[in-house]
């Protein structure tokens, strides 16, 4: 929340211009779609009658029943508790995007043959190769960090260099240019390392910069007075200044964390079998390859849910300090 | 260590990077016959020639000649499945032996690849969305093309296909395209063709099995007259290694005499490609 206070206002979705104005929105957008061919137009049909003819009335009857359902949704959500207002609009979200897939008549028993290759293929090689690449990203990070904010024009000019570079290419290239490239020097590297390195080549650049700019956040008043008590360098830092810097910085890591995991599919590119290769390959045959890649999808998605949930906890944990 | 000592070691291990290795003659097929073991690179997207089967294996006829092969090297088969851009591009670096995967010998191939020996053949077909009007080849003038990136299909569609391998029966050019586009697969283009006709795409150019499974598969596209050029398909390996290129020619010319690869061919299309009609 922004700024909780302790004014108490009239909720926004129960004043009556709001809930009109939705109405109107709402009701305009839907008469612009033809909706009397849907499975919708025949749930009205005891209004409308034959939706097939119903012409402009049906397609009236049918945005009007909507833009009622939306506005009383809204309002009486408005009077739920804010725990369970989250909970309804996630589960409302989640069963329109169910009754989108739906749509696209995927066969289930197909995507529940294939699941459990797709977990213990894909979905571990993704893991592995995504943690390998976070943990030497984050190692480049502090490195890179701490080189950009030295004094040393070497190790600046080194640093810049790096993530001028890493940042200003397409990924994708990245991994081309490392798994077609080194060979050239004479080091042939196989595919999943070649994936790993383009992943924390790219990924340490970026979190380089978050790295420099948190540690840059806290006041210089903090390095002033940990000097004149006559810390060095290295116990300035870890004592003081990135105790104070981590809360700045992890939040955009945690960023780059549910990115990367995502980011990681482009290395099915040079023939590593991942989630996102599997999603390409398996259905391919039958031509059932939307069902393999809605599974994929999900399975980035819990995956991704699993790294916003630790990444909130740790953002409590040091949130700690904020509490009243 | 200083972050200056550090950065030292980097550019130390860097420049050890840089000393390249020199291949020699010979070296493929010891290799393989030292490992016991023949990496074969192929497409594992390319359905029927190369794909994943109901028990999550590689599988199909590019994957059933490679086999044949290593059986008649005396050595096991391993697969691995680079993108098709990564295996035409060369420079393989030793991390596979051999290509089986449908390439086209063509003179700009033949710089970096040798080709030991032509295999099959694909009849190359047009395939237009059902609801289409076109009746002929001519009625594709200005049409909206798709193909596979880098295949022959967009050769042929850009007109500027060579088939210069031996044996590779004449073609000519039916139709002038006003644009052709290209897709990492023949799948993407077959999806946007099913859109309806024109609504992406007017034409597809593939071959003739892959447009067979897609229409089996309800798929409503039809294909549209006779082939349009037959492409002569072939193994690769990179230049190099006579005595290798010798084993797999031997291999083949086995598998032809003793009809092995006819059976494989009507096994996995349902008609023998290995001769021009």
């Amino acid at each position: 929340m922004l700024y909780p206070d302790t004014v108490e206002s009239e909720v926004l979705v129960h004043k009556p211009w709001f809930v009109a104005t939705l109405f109107a929105a709402v009701l305009v957008v839907f008469l612009l779609f033809n909706l009397t061919g849907t499975s919708f137009g025949e749930l009205m049909r005891p209004v409308i009658g034959d939706p097939g003819t119903s012409g402009l009335y049906g397609r009236f009857a049918i945005a009007f029943a909507i833009a009622v359902m939306f506005a009383l949704n809204v309002v009486l959500i408005g009077f739920a508790p804010l725990r369970l207002q989250i909970a309804i609009v996630w589960l409302e979200l989640l069963i329109l995007f169910l009754a989108f897939f739906e749509t696209f008549h995927l066969s289930l028993p197909f995507i529940e043959e294939k699941l459990p290759f797709m977990i213990t293929q894909g979905l571990v090689t993704t893991i592995y190769v995504s943690a390998i690449s976070i943990i030497i990203a984050s190692a480049i990070a502090v490195l890179g960090a701490v080189a950009k904010l030295s004094n040393n024009g070497f190790a600046y000019a080194i640093a810049s260099f790096y993530t001028s570079f890493f940042r200003g290419l397409p990924l994708l290239m990245q991994v081309y240019l490392i798994y077609l490239g080194l060979p050239q020097l004479g080091f042939v590297i196989d595919a999943v390392p070649a994936g790993i390195l383009a992943l924390s080549l790219c990924y340490g650049a970026y979190m380089t910069e978050i790295f420099r700019s948190g540690i840059q956040s806290i006041d210089r008043g903090q390095w002033e007075a940990s000097r004149s008590m006559g810390f060095g360098f290295g116990v300035t830092m870890r004592k003081i200044i990135l105790p104070q810097a981590l809360p700045v910085i992890i939040p955009p890591t945690g960023n780059q964390f549910i990115s990367m995991l995502k980011d990681s599919s482009l290395v099915s590119v040079i023939g590593v079998w991942e989630l996102m290769f599997l999603a390409r390959t398996l259905g391919q045959k039958t031509f059932q390859h939307m069902e393999m890649l809605v599974s994929a999808a999900m399975l980035y998605w819990i995956l991704s849910i699993c790294l916003e949930l630790v990444q909130s906890r740790i953002e409590r944990h040091y949130a700690r300090s904020k509490v009243r | 260590m200083t972050s200056f000592a550090r950065l030292a070691t980097v550019a130390a291990s860097l420049a050890v990077v840089l000393v390249a290795i020199p291949a020699n003659a010979g070296a493929v097929l010891d290799r393989v016959m030292a490992a016991k073991t023949l990496k074969v690179a192929t497409d594992a997207n390319w359905a029927p020639q190369s794909f994943m089967n109901d028990k999550n294996e590689l599988d199909g006829f590019d994957v059933d000649v490679a086999k044949n092969v290593g059986q008649r090297l005396g050595v096991k088969v391993e697969f691995v499945t680079p993108g098709w851009d990564i295996i035409t591009a060369g420079k393989w670096a030793g991390r596979w032996d051999v290509d089986v995967g449908s390439m086209t010998p063509s003179k700009e191939r033949a710089k970096i690849f040798d080709f030991p020996a032509v295999y099959y053949y694909t009849p190359a077909v047009v395939a237009v969305h059902k609801d289409s009007k076109a009746t002929k080849f001519s009625d594709l003038d200005g049409k909206v093309v798709g193909t596979t990136a880098t295949s022959t299909f967009e050769a042929y569609a850009k007109q500027d296909l060579t088939l210069d391998a031996s044996g590779a029966p004449p073609f000519k050019y039916e139709f002038k395209p006003k644009e052709v586009k290209s897709y990492a697969n023949s799948t993407t283009a077959f999806d946007d063709l099913r859109l309806g006709d024109g609504t992406r795409l007017d034409v597809v150019v593939s071959s003739l099995p892959s447009v067979r499974d897609a229409i089996k598969a309800g798929y409503p596209i039809k294909q549209l007259g006779e082939p349009v050029f037959y492409e002569p398909l072939a193994i690769a390996i990179e230049h190099g290694d006579k005595e290798f290129s010798d084993k797999i020619a031997d291999a083949i010319k086995d598998m032809k005499a003793d009809g092995t690869l006819s059976k494989l061919s009507v096994k996995w299309y349902g008609i023998d490609y290995t001769v021009v009609k």
